[in-house]
């Protein structure tokens, strides 16, 4: 074999072989990854992903997903050319139009709908990716709606709720530093390897780690202690960890005495959740809930690491959260170097120890001079502490009211109707609208229902502005033209807000023009950032003291870290938004809902990560789905399989009052006896059909996908029902 | 041999990386009924709530004293000099499966035109001083590319360091 032809054989890059290296980001999960990309490209076309050794996060690694990319850029499924439907809702029948007119259609509608009912009626929603959300947001207000949803109505959101009530400011776990690790329902081992290896260097230097998951994961694996609790129950464990550290005084005095208020209340509560009674609700043995009470409570400093959804899954979610945060405080583990430390998000929820104008940018009308958001009246707690946008989950039912204001029109990007509880009667919704516009990348289901389809290009194919919390800044540029006919989503926005005829002069001036604008603080050029395709260091990151507080005060109505909330105590009376962090079992479990539970057995778990899939994005690659050939699959303990007669890779139907899905069993030792966790997402097998679209948590609006009860038998036809 | 793969067990989480940046690498596609070199095997033990998980991620160990090289009839299995990698000439493999009953870690695969595949060492890689695909892309730091004698230099030092904090400990609770 001639040398060139072994070269390019190993796809080695070289003058030879015609193989050059380009540089981009990954953004199949977002945004607390986006790994560096080193992208092997021959005659315009990508033969090969590798991680980018250079860029600090990932340093040359990729996960299963990332290192799917080429799979994931030229996958068949992908949308080409613009489409308009033909056939009715749903029966995938199109017909290509031009860009143009695709364009020209959307903005005529969405400008009469303006003039007949308002901009309001007009919803914009984005799904993934992220990098575009500060534009959409922008093109939203600048319409006049003050309708810019995103998936994070589901998403993170929630978290940062319960973190708000408690601290005004989220502080995030400052894991370089800590010697006392309390991962609260996260895995970070097949979900985010920079926080995995990060765990793992602090394990090296002698750090604890204390683990709470209703599974056992690599993560548990790595436990000084594991909290295996029932799904639904963090609240009450978190109260009975406050009982034992507020009774044995390993609580900080200082902090509880001078920074916070409502501690006597809290104090009070907390009393009846003895560490056996913290067992008899969690399933947690007491002797293990008082060894990591005192643990993370007596090694300083200690810091929580939350995670963006699983707790906040539940009908209780938000009050759960909040019960945890508060050992935050209870402990003085509050903005200090190894505790939750405070470092404010530069750009898309990021921090990148750089200042921006993105919040002027976004909000460029504001909320005041707009009608209330989708959401406002039954999701107060929402508008008092979410400042981003309106809460999706009201939606379908705003859609079928038609109260306070009627919606009419919604554009979606990235939209997957798989993330509403009850997704069929959303899709039903939409289907009730005049005009309904969806951007993608595939053919999604939700994509068969609208009335036009744009397709987008992947994260390889154009250009995003991204931050990092270590300081470090990348302004992309494409490493491959767009596919076919697609365009990225931003240059869809931006042709939008021209044809919408928007008096806008960032809209006017252009993306990056507009992203220019957004760094003028930082100090850092669009020129510059371009200067560097594969990142750069930002020159003179922000220096950030522990303790801000101090000076500033806390960002909540008192001024102070709140156990008892102010902004709650408003809703004096009403069920679920105590100003305490009361426990309350979810609604469907066994505690609320006895006699449903004696035909629900069950307690339903959905959305758990496996390391090759975020959501649905990687479904379609036959590399990911090699490694998961059982799919779509549930976990069941295998003692209840035993019981039910069901072997592996057996038919199962999983019921709920509501619907039921048959998918395969895997059985497992890694969770609990009578729990069944089920992955979302499948067209197949959708579990968020066995979820009433009103099973929400009052308090953020999120649907409580995390604990419901169900039944599982062996499937067979006619059974359950 | 010069530098070899090695999984640390302790590391491996099972993610799968390796395989898929395999098949990127050596371009596999399952959905045509070609093999992967690198497969992952997740192994529980014992019952809840004491039950524990592992991983493995397994392709061709490219053995010094190679079984399946001695098993071919036809000589379409050879050792490469320079980077010690075992590799079949498709060429020259009649698909008898010989290669499948020598070898004791059950690596060698069949395309559908019954030629052995398996993995390379990404010997073009290896040769322009780069690492395997596999090991380049784990984020776990799991799989490593190194001497034989390095690797096990390090796993003895890591020992040596446990057994001293552990001999410490105990002195100090004296």
């Amino acid at each position: 074999m001639k040398d060139v032809d072994k070269l390019l054989r190993g796809k080695i890059p070289d003058s030879e072989t015609g193989i050059e290296v380009r540089k981009s980001i990954c953004t199949i999960c977002d945004p607390s990854a986006l790994c560096g990309l080193d992208l092997y490209v021959k005659d315009g076309k990508i033969i090969k992903v590798e991680g980018s050794k250079d860029h600090p996060y990932s340093m040359g690694t990729l996960c299963p997903k990332g290192a799917a990319n080429r799979q994931y850029i030229y996958s068949e499924d992908r949308l080409k050319v613009p489409l308009k439907r033909t056939g009715p809702r749903g029966s995938g029948k199109f017909e290509p139009i031009s860009w143009g007119d695709a364009l020209d259609t959307i903005a005529a509608k969405f400008n009469e709908i303006k003039k007949q009912n308002g901009p309001e009626s007009v919803a914009f929603f984005s799904g993934y990716t992220k990098y575009f959300r500060p534009y959409l947001k922008r093109l939203a207000h600048s319409f006049g709606s003050p309708n810019y949803l995103t998936e994070s109505s589901t998403c993170h959101e929630a978290t940062a709720m319960a973190q708000k009530l408690t601290f005004g400011q989220p502080g995030g776990p400052n894991l370089k530093n800590t010697q006392c690790l309390l991962v609260w329902s996260a895995n970070p081992f097949h979900t985010n390897p920079g926080n995995a290896r990060a765990i793992l260097r602090g394990k090296e230097r002698g750090m604890k780690l204390i683990v709470v998951d209703p599974r056992q994961t690599p993560t548990t694996a790595r436990a000084d202690i594991h909290l295996q609790v029932r799904p639904g129950t963090d609240g009450a464990l978190a109260l009975a960890m406050a009982n034992g550290i507020i009774h044995e005084k390993l609580y900080d005095q200082d902090f509880v005495a001078n920074y916070s208020y409502g501690f006597e209340d809290y104090r009070e509560y907390v009393r009846q959740f003895t560490p056996e009674k913290g067992e008899e609700l969690t399933g947690v043995p007491a002797e293990k809930i008082l060894k990591a009470a005192r643990m993370y409570a007596s090694i300083k400093p200690a810091a929580i690491m939350p995670s963006a959804s699983p707790v906040v899954h539940h009908t209780n979610g938000v009050q759960n959260y909040r019960a945890v945060f508060a050992l935050v405080g209870l402990t003085g583990n509050y903005d200090i170097t190894g505790g939750n430390f405070v470092i404010p998000p530069s750009f898309i929820h990021t921090p990148g120890l750089i200042p921006t104008r993105e919040h002027e940018f976004v909000q460029c009308r504001p909320w005041s001079e707009m009608p209330p958001r989708v959401g406002a009246d039954r999701f107060p707690v929402w508008v008092d502490v979410i400042d981003e946008e309106a809460q999706a989950m009201h939606l379908p039912s705003q859609i079928r009211s038609g109260e306070p204001y009627p919606i009419k029109a919604l554009i979606g990007f990235g939209m997957n109707h798989r993330m509403w509880p009850d997704s069929n009667g959303l899709l039903k919704s939409v289907g009730e609208l005049d005009f309904f516009t969806n951007v993608d990348i595939f053919m999604t289901d939700t994509c068969k229902n609208a009335d036009i389809v744009l397709p987008a290009c992947t994260s390889v194919e154009r250009s995003e502005l991204r931050c990092y919390p270590m300081g470090y800044i990348i302004f992309t540029q494409p490493a491959i033209k767009p596919l076919y006919e697609s365009r990225s989503d931003v240059e869809i926005i931006y042709e939008l807000a021209a044809r919408l005829g928007l008096e806008d002069p960032l809209f006017k001036a252009g993306y990056e023009a507009s992203v220019g604008w957004i760094l003028e603080p930082s100090g850092i050029s669009v020129a510059e950032l371009n200067k560097h395709p594969g990142g750069m260091f930002v020159p003179n990151p922000m220096k950030l003291a522990e303790k801000k507080y101090l000076k500033q005060g806390f960002k909540t109505l008192s001024g102070k870290m709140e156990f008892k909330s102010k902004v709650l105590e408003r809703y004096e009376g009403k069920s679920g938004f105590e100003a305490l962090p009361v426990y309350t079992p979810p609604k469907y479990s066994r505690e609320s809902a006895p006699e449903l539970a004696q035909e629900y057995p069950f307690i339903l778990n959905t959305g758990s990560r496996l390391p090759m899939y975020v959501h649905t994005r990687t479904f379609r690659l036959s590399w990911t789905n090699s490694l998961r050939p059982n799919h779509p699959a549930a976990d069941i303990n295998s003692a209840d399989a035993v019981r039910l007669g069901i072997k592996q890779d057996d038919a199962i139907r999983i019921c709920t009052p509501k619907d039921a899905i048959v998918v395969k069993a895997n059985l497992t030792e890694m969770v609990q006896p009578g729990v069944v966790h089920m992955y979302h997402g499948h067209s197949e097998a959708d579990v968020n059909l066995l979820f009433e679209g009103d099973y929400l948590d009052p308090l953020s609006g999120y649907p409580g996908f995390k604990s419901a009860l169900c039944k599982v038998e062996k499937f067979e036809e006619g059974g359950c029902h | 041999m010069d530098k070899a793969i090695y999984l640390d067990i302790e590391l491996c989480v099972g993610c799968g990386a390796c395989a898929i940046a395999c098949m990127d690498q050596n371009d596999i596609y399952p959905e045509k009924g070609q093999p992967a070199f690198r497969r992952i095997y997740r192994i529980e033990e014992g019952k809840f709530p004491d039950a524990s998980i592992r991983y493995l991620s397994v392709a061709c160990m490219h053995c010094e004293d190679s079984p399946c090289v001695v098993g071919c009839p036809t000589g379409a299995i050879t050792k490469n000099d320079r980077t010690g990698a075992i590799l079949v000439k498709k060429e020259l493999c009649i698909g008898c499966h010989s290669c499948a009953l020598a070898c004791p870690f059950g690596v060698p695969r069949y395309d559908p035109d019954e030629k052995m595949e398996k993995c390379n060492l990404c010997t073009e890689r290896v040769e322009a001083g780069l690492e395997p695909a596999c090991v380049r892309v784990c984020p776990m730091g799991a799989l490593k590319f190194e001497s034989p004698n390095k690797i096990q230099g390090v796993k003895e030092s890591k020992f040596v360091s446990n057994m001293v904090t552990a001999v410490h400990r105990a002195g100090s609770r004296q």
